[in-house]
């Protein structure tokens, strides 16, 4: 497509300059007729369409690359996998995506109709402290329960000093290293995904609606069940597939609570070397994911809810009652567990770390170089986001729409499928930047340039197309249109982009962890080795630097939402 | 937009202008910029330090990262070459990347590891200095690879749950599903763990292949944990979650200097009249084919070889040195429970055999259906 897209644009563009002059073949007439109705006449210029097709390709080349591995793993591995691995695999993942989906969804509606909707004490303040578990990256909040609630934690401390706890209960016999454990906590640190959504959706909710269903004579709960809820689908529905994706692809929080699902899975057979079975098990996790948001989409196009807003008003906020304690308690218990119990724990540690010398120049360096690679990653991003999104919005056609959906390919895949596939095709055929950290910051830029694009397009699509007209009507091309003019104007929206790709890489572990060359440690991936060994007094300061940084998106996170 | 913003952006503009057409040719040969660029990143750091030997060596290591940075350390600060180090790789990753070398010299803890390298090939033999202190038995035949530390396989066991006389004593009592009914079980690793393939090797040398695949068997039944690692295992007994656990003979000795739950034995296994000895393996160092930096990597085996670094190399894992004489010190918990590898009764297969097990132990392993990694 490459190649013909290039060759047609130069017709074209000869074409147009010889108008009148020599006759075109039919043929030629006809591909250009055809070209100009796939652009609605109106093509983007060659450079810039070439430099789209390129990076849609380079963002798909390691997804293909995989399938295309897993494909010749041979039917060995393939038997062997689907006989005894593959089944329980199946059922773990999918359980605890379930769950974990299920009871995120219930946590974040539930506490943004508390919050959005009813006098709570203190609501302006707890409509963004319980978005705060945002910022603490799940394997960060799994080493904090580690610490409290496992096999030597606290808690198991505390139990044994306890006698009439051992009395009654008998020995300590919580397992954190379980289902519930994995459960419990990838719940805790993605409702407010749900929750951010759903908050939004609930304050442009119209009264009008529920005055009528009031009028009626339904109670408050039966409003919540016929009125609320339908309008929140949509909301749910974004909420569900964020979280239900993230529990696919997350390694961290899992591998660290002793759990295996398909993307550690993956990890650990490449890790021992394995890239049979690691492909082969990357397609079925392609294919899972694949099936995720086809039913998404599917349900999405059932659920349209249409509010007019000529007469919106802002619904009113219910009285608590007596229910307030209950409310105010149930948001103090979600604070708790979700932020203030697992910051606690890294200050705690961080404090003990820290005059025993960790922030020394090692520590410095995994720092230096998480920077290094994330700045690098974030840049990249900005500029290669602008040029997707201005040909997305300025030139729609079914060829932008290819490259748009080739460009998310990586950021709705599991990092570890990413970086399998980078190691294939880096150690195969770019040796040269095999084991560099440019090999992790391309990683970076495959899994998290749509977070770029997504905060482009939020601006740019606030700009008048009539200052493209202007521009090119003084002779610019369109891509000296875009860097020239357009970027001076939106570059709010993109420098928060790179903000947000900076902040995913930071603290991104597994492709991370496939492919750091020696040598190059993150912090990340320091968390994980040190908080694996229990070296906790070395894993708090870099998990607390982490979750510092994290703070950067989250005023543009509430903002969004 | 003011005029800082301007500037910004403009430098973003001119960085992005040169990344972009470096990225651009991912999948194409125009990629020079970029490459140039690495290398000379990787260059400017040395040339400031020049002593007798400068640049860099890249090593590879599965060993324990706290004891192998220390050596490794040391040998920056002796000689200002330059150690870039992956720790925790895979002695197959050396493999992977046959057709474009990364490392120099790869240290394992495990010589059936270096052994398999050595016959596919991978590793170089070179007339080191100072090599003749390793006994014969222990390194291959043209230095291509050598031990300095040996570890012996057995139980560690928590003495307020279980007595010694009620242990088990040999690899055979494990067929015993008795030992599933111990207080808490027992606990081994995942069979990937290179000690467990070291030790299920040995066995496969002893008995046959089916006797070898039932003892796998039993063990996966009867264990009532699998862990990633012989440290979760130390800690889980020396804690009390488990009665007892298979580990090499030096995760003994580093629970002995834990704060608490120290209240540790432990078991060399087979040690009776008639019975095989006890399965042992050793840590080492081979040379890689190909490395980049050649001369460095054997000036870092020879210095290797040194006593005093090959004291170092066992360094805090508190494992046993093969030239015993050397002297490593241990701590005063330690030392009174030290057994000098030369008093144990080791099993009859050379240590160094076990390179031509490697693969299809692996194999036996899945097949009796005792995982290689954590499920």
């Amino acid at each position: 497509m490459n190649n013909d897209s290039k060759k047609k644009s130069q017709l074209n563009s000869s074409q147009n300059a010889k108008v009148g002059e020599n006759i075109s073949p039919t043929l030629l007439h006809f591909f250009r007729r055809k070209w100009l109705s796939i652009w609605r006449g109106n093509p983007p210029g060659s450079v810039l369409l070439l430099f789209g097709v390129v990076v849609g390709l380079i963002m798909s080349i390691p997804i293909i690359y995989v399938m295309w591995r897993s494909l010749f793993a041979g039917v060995d591995s393939w038997v062997r996998l689907l006989d005894g691995r593959i089944p329980q695999l199946l059922w773990d993942t999918f359980s605890l995506t379930f769950a974990v989906t299920l009871f995120a969804i219930i946590i974040g509606v539930s506490l943004a109709w508390i919050v959005i909707r009813t006098d709570l004490p203190g609501r302006k303040l707890w409509q963004w402290l319980l978005a705060l578990p945002l910022v603490i990256p799940p394997y960060v909040g799994a080493v904090t329960y580690i610490i409290v609630f496992g096999p030597s934690g606290w808690m198991r401390d505390f139990w044994r000093d306890t006698s009439w706890l051992v009395e009654t209960f008998g020995d300590y016999s919580l397992n954190i290293y379980s289902f519930w454990g994995v459960f419990f906590v990838l719940t805790m640190f993605t409702y407010p995904y749900v929750y951010l959504i759903s908050s939004a959706a609930l304050r442009k909710m119209n009264r009008n609606f529920e005055e009528v269903a009031r009028s009626q004579g339904m109670s408050t709960a039966q409003i919540f069940w016929k009125v609320n809820l339908p309008f929140l689908r949509p909301a749910i529905g974004a909420g569900a597939i964020l979280i239900s994706l993230y529990v696919l692809s997350d390694f961290g929080a899992i591998a660290m609570l002793r759990y295996v699902t398909f993307t550690a899975a993956i990890y650990f057979q490449r890790a021992g070397f394995d890239t049979a079975s690691a492909s082969v098990l990357s397609l079925v996790l392609i294919l899972l994911t694949v099936m995720i948001l086809w039913i998404e989409s599917r349900t999405r196009k059932k659920n349209k809810y249409y509010q007019t807003s000529n007469t919106y008003r802002e619904p009113e906020i219910l009285k608590l009652g007596k229910w307030k304690p209950f409310a105010l308690l149930y948001a103090i218990l979600v604070f708790f567990v979700s932020v203030l119990l697992p910051i606690s724990v890294l200050v705690y540690w961080s404090n003990i770390g820290i005059r025993m010398g960790a922030l020394d120049n090692r520590f410095f360096g995994f720092a230096w170089n998480s920077l290094k690679v994330s700045l690098f990653a974030a840049v990249l991003c900005m500029l290669l986001a602008l040029p997707i999104i201005y040909l997305k919005t300025r030139y729609p056609s079914v060829i932008t729409t290819v490259i748009d959906k080739l460009c998310y390919a990586g950021y709705a895949l599991p990092g570890v499928i990413v970086a399998l596939g980078f190691v294939f095709i880096f150690n195969n055929h770019i040796p040269i930047l095999y084991n560099t950290f440019i090999m992790v910051a391309l990683a970076f830029v495959v899994r998290f340039l749509p977070q770029a694009m997504q905060a482009g397009e939020a601006s740019l699509s606030l700009v008048s197309p009539r200052i493209d007209e202007a521009a090119r009507s003084l002779g610019y091309p369109p891509w000296k249109v875009m860097y020239k003019v357009i970027l001076p104007t939106i570059l709010p929206g993109i420098l928060a982009g790179g903000a947000l790709v900076f902040v995913s890489s930071i603290k991104e572990l597994p492709a991370t962890l496939m492919l750091r060359p020696p040598g190059f440690d993150t912090l990340a991936v320091r968390v994980y080795f040190e908080a694996s060994e229990a070296i906790y007094h070395l894993a708090a300061p870099a998990a607390l630097l982490i979750v510092l940084v994290s703070i950067i998106p989250l005023r543009y996170m509430l903002k969004k939402y | 937009m003011n005029k800082m913003l301007k500037l910004f952006l403009f430098t973003i503009l001119a960085l992005g202008l040169v990344l972009a057409a470096a990225c651009g040719g991912n999948n194409e040969p125009a990629n020079e910029p970029e490459n140039e660029k690495v290398e000379n990143e990787q260059d400017e750091q040395p040339e400031e330090e020049v002593v007798e030997l400068d640049g860099e060596i890249v090593v590879y290591s599965n060993r324990n990262e706290n004891f192998t940075l220390p050596l490794l350390e040391k040998f920056e600060a002796e000689t200002g070459v330059e150690v870039v180090a992956l720790h925790g790789a895979d002695a197959l990753q050396i493999q992977e990347e046959a057709g474009n070398v990364q490392a120099d010299v790869f240290i394992s803890n495990d010589l059936g590891a270096l052994g398999y390298l050595d016959m596919q090939g991978l590793l170089e033999g070179h007339d080191f200095e100072g090599i003749e202190s390793i006994p014969a038995e222990f390194r291959a035949d043209d230095n291509a690879y050598f031990a300095i530390s040996a570890r012996a396989r057995g139980f560690i066991y928590n003495k307020d749950m279980i007595t010694e006389e009620d242990m088990p004593k040999s690899n055979e009592d494990l067929f015993d599903a008795k030992w599933a009914e111990v207080e808490n079980g027992y606990a081994i690793t995942r069979g990937g763990n290179g000690g467990m393939i070291g030790h299920i090797s040995a066995l496969r040398y002893e008995w046959d292949d089916e006797k070898t695949a039932d003892w796998i068997k039993s063990v996966k039944d009867n264990a009532a944990g699998v862990m990633e690692g012989h440290g979760d295992i130390r800690k889980a007994v020396g804690a009390g979650e488990h009665a007892f656990g298979l580990v090499n003979n030096y995760y003994f000795h580093q629970q002995l200097l834990e704060p608490d739950n120290n209240n540790v034995g432990f078991i060399y296994l087979d040690q009776e009249e008639g019975q095989m000895g006890v399965v042992a393996n050793a840590a080492g160092a081979g040379l890689v084919k190909g490395g980049p930096n050649e001369v460095n990597a054997k000036a870092f085996i020879e210095w290797l070889l040194l006593p005093e670094n090959q004291v170092a190399f066992v360094g805090e894992s508190l494992e046993l040195l093969i030239n015993s004489e050397y002297g490593a010190v241990y701590p005063a918990e330690v030392q009174p429970h030290i057994i000098e590898f030369t008093d144990l009764k080791v099993q009859d297969m050379a240590i160094k055999e076990l390179g031509n097990y490697f693969e299809d132990t692996k194999a036996l392993i899945e097949q009796s259906g005792l995982d290689l990694e954590l499920r």
